[in-house]
């Protein structure tokens, strides 16, 4: 009886193969494939090149700011940078389309310089703390936490410091 | 010999190397070929169980040193032309086993790859683009 509901149904929807590459297919929900790196959200922490497991991901330094790369043909898609990316810069999306001929092989990077600023204070330069880890840091935003986000650790520090003498708190 | 072309064009014949893979790619690539949901034999072609019947050949894993010989060796009996794909990403670049002594990865510094597909492992649908970017490429070379 299960048979013929099968061969019914075979009848009736058509063949069950996936019409890719004639057609469309379908990405179900929550596919890891090509990395999104946003270089405004970035903290330059570096945990994602601590915690990648094939070594994809490469954080150096020049004078521009850190620069961020991940090579997707090294990366296993196991989405660890992103579970530890606390300001979440690092995304993956569902864009699966990675097969390439071997010209493009080392094409197949997702870059960003992360830019320096300067402190407020001592004009040392520094990577500032964005809306995004603010967000998660300090549940929300106001002028205090914007002012702090732009002066360099050190400076912070000695600010701090400084409210506290005086008694006021932050 | 133009008709020996022109049928040749149209149903080239894929043969597997696996060169030290974890068998994750080779489960993939036998989901893209066995099971009708995907079935790559609509794009004309099928695999063989000879290298010297092979027109395409899919390579996984990252080439560890125990295997390299033999993957040369079956390499060199495909008949060229031949159009080389590597699939997943420890062929491509050594993956998660990169700089590791029993590695000679990656596969392109022994033998020209002509597609990567990359993923741990790709998943079928990215395979069978990878397999028709490689059709394209033989047809060029025939």
């Amino acid at each position: 009886m299960k048979m013929i509901k099968v061969l019914l149904n075979n009848l009736i929807q058509g063949p069950s193969t996936d019409p890719f590459p004639f057609g469309e297919t379908f990405t179900p929900e929550g596919l890891r494939a090509r990395i999104h790196f946003d270089e405004t959200a970035c903290t330059g922490c570096r945990m994602c090149e601590h915690v990648c497991a094939s070594g994809a991901i490469r954080c150096e330094d020049s004078e521009k700011g850190m620069k961020f790369t991940v090579w997707h043909n090294s990366c296993t898609f196991c989405g660890l940078c992103e579970h530890y990316c606390m300001p979440k810069a690092i995304t993956l999306t569902e864009d699966w389309h990675l097969a390439h001929k071997q010209e493009d092989k080392y094409k197949m990077i997702e870059q960003g310089i992360v830019a320096l600023v300067s402190c407020e204070y001592c004009s040392k330069k520094m990577i500032p703390s964005g809306p995004k880890i603010t967000a998660v840091a300090y549940q929300g935003t106001n002028k205090m936490i914007e002012k702090l986000g732009k002066i360099c650790p050190d400076c912070r520090r000695k600010h701090s410091a400084k409210l506290l003498s005086k008694g006021t708190s932050l | 010999m133009s008709f020996i072309t022109n049928v040749s064009k149209q149903s080239p014949w894929l043969y597997r190397i696996n060169a030290g893979s974890c068998n994750g790619c080779d489960v993939e690539l036998a989901t893209t070929a066995l099971i009708p949901r995907y079935d790559v034999e609509r794009l004309g072609c099928q695999y063989c169980g000879t290298p010297k019947h092979a027109d395409i050949v899919l390579i996984t894993g990252p080439l560890t040193a125990r295997v390299k010989e033999k993957v040369l060796q079956v390499y060199k009996e495909i008949p060229a032309p031949k159009v080389t794909v590597a699939v997943g990403i420890c062929p491509i670049s050594g993956g998660v086993f990169r700089d590791s002594y029993a590695i000679e990865g990656p596969i392109d510094k022994y033998i020209n790859v002509d597609v990567n597909i990359p993923g741990c492992p790709p998943r079928p649908q990215a395979i069978i683009e990878g397999i028709a970017m490689a059709i394209e490429i033989w047809k060029e070379r025939l």
